[in-house]
């Protein structure tokens, strides 16, 4: 089984994700995608922060912050597994907006128009390897649609992109949850 | 009236098309005038945007014409989920955008909400 999960910001949702996640990996492995590219300290502490609160949860890291779909062929990657991905955000931040380290320090090189399409099939795909192959996974993204203010058009493309990503999942998957204060709805 | 809301880039209107049987709509998101004749009219926002600049009250024009709209679907972004802007205009029209959709929410027979492109009836 396939879910989505989003809501605003520090609302719950990781915590909500992996229990879900670790429910659904009854008798297989469980995988937490990890997203993140540190750039610096500051990444670095919140990749810490998030170990402490994955640990004794049985989760198996996967480092894989883009290219989701190269997972389907990998070898060490059982996909009968329950595989939890937080966040489809920060996939689509590592592609629309690749970070090349450059003597030590990051280097953004600019925006890749086509980074919303390629991620929007690479997710779905991903979907339905893992479905096909009697596993699940658990998308994590996040509602950033409710500002009233104009955003740079650099921005305002990902917004539009990750509610792209966000629709296309929402579709292929079998359960859609909106996360509030911990407080669950269920859209699908 | 049938409100339909949610978030930006949610499928508002795609939803309002499917789900209403529409076919013609009205874009004011560039802050036009409505044409009430269309079956959805989208982009409430912009419109409210453009009478709080310009000193008008975007409720009052709802109002005083209850009769155009009755039969229309009408669609409008939530755009109160942010922080409160520094901009004092953008603050009053988040601000009228609130109260016109309280009140377009209390006139209306139907309230759909989409999140994901996903519709949910919630009057």
């Amino acid at each position: 089984m396939n879910v989505l999960i989003s809501g605003g910001c520090k609302n719950g949702k990781s915590l909500y994700a992996q229990q879900i996640a670790s429910d659904l990996a009854a008798c297989g492995p469980l995988y937490y995608i990890a997203t993140m590219i540190p750039v610096d300290e500051e990444d670095n502490e919140r990749i810490a922060r998030h170990l402490r609160e994955r640990e004794g949860w049985g989760f198996e890291t996967i480092e894989q912050g883009r290219s989701i779909a190269e997972l389907i062929g990998r070898e060490d990657v059982d996909l009968r597994g329950s595989f939890l991905l937080d966040s489809v955000t920060a996939v689509l931040q590592n592609e629309m907006f690749p970070v090349v380290m450059k003597e030590g320090k990051p280097v953004f090189p600019g925006e890749d128009k086509k980074a919303p399409e390629r991620v929007k099939a690479e997710l779905a795909a991903f979907a339905d390897a893992v479905r096909q192959a009697g596993g699940s996974v658990v998308f994590v993204s996040d509602g950033i649609y409710g500002d009233s203010c104009g955003y740079s058009s650099s921005t305002e493309d990902y917004r539009r992109a990750l509610a792209g990503v966000d629709r296309a999942l929402a579709e292929v998957c079998d359960r859609v949850t909106e996360v509030t204060y911990g407080i669950t709805e269920e859209w699908k | 009236m049938i409100l339909v809301f949610g978030g930006a880039y949610q499928g508002k209107t795609e939803y309002a098309l499917k789900e209403f049987d529409a076919k013609s709509i009205s874009d004011v998101s560039d802050g036009g005038e409505p044409d009430f004749t269309k079956d959805i009219v989208k982009g409430i926002e912009g419109f409210v945007s453009r009478c709080v600049r310009a000193g008008e009250n975007p409720s009052e024009y709802f109002a005083a014409r209850r009769d155009e709209w009755e039969s229309c679907v009408l669609v409008v972004t939530d755009i109160s989920q942010g922080v409160v802007p520094m901009d004092k205009e953008l603050r009053a029209v988040r601000e009228a955008n609130g109260r016109l959709t309280i009140y377009l929410a209390k006139e209306a027979e139907q309230v759909h909400r989409v999140f994901c492109g996903i519709g949910k009836r919630i009057k």
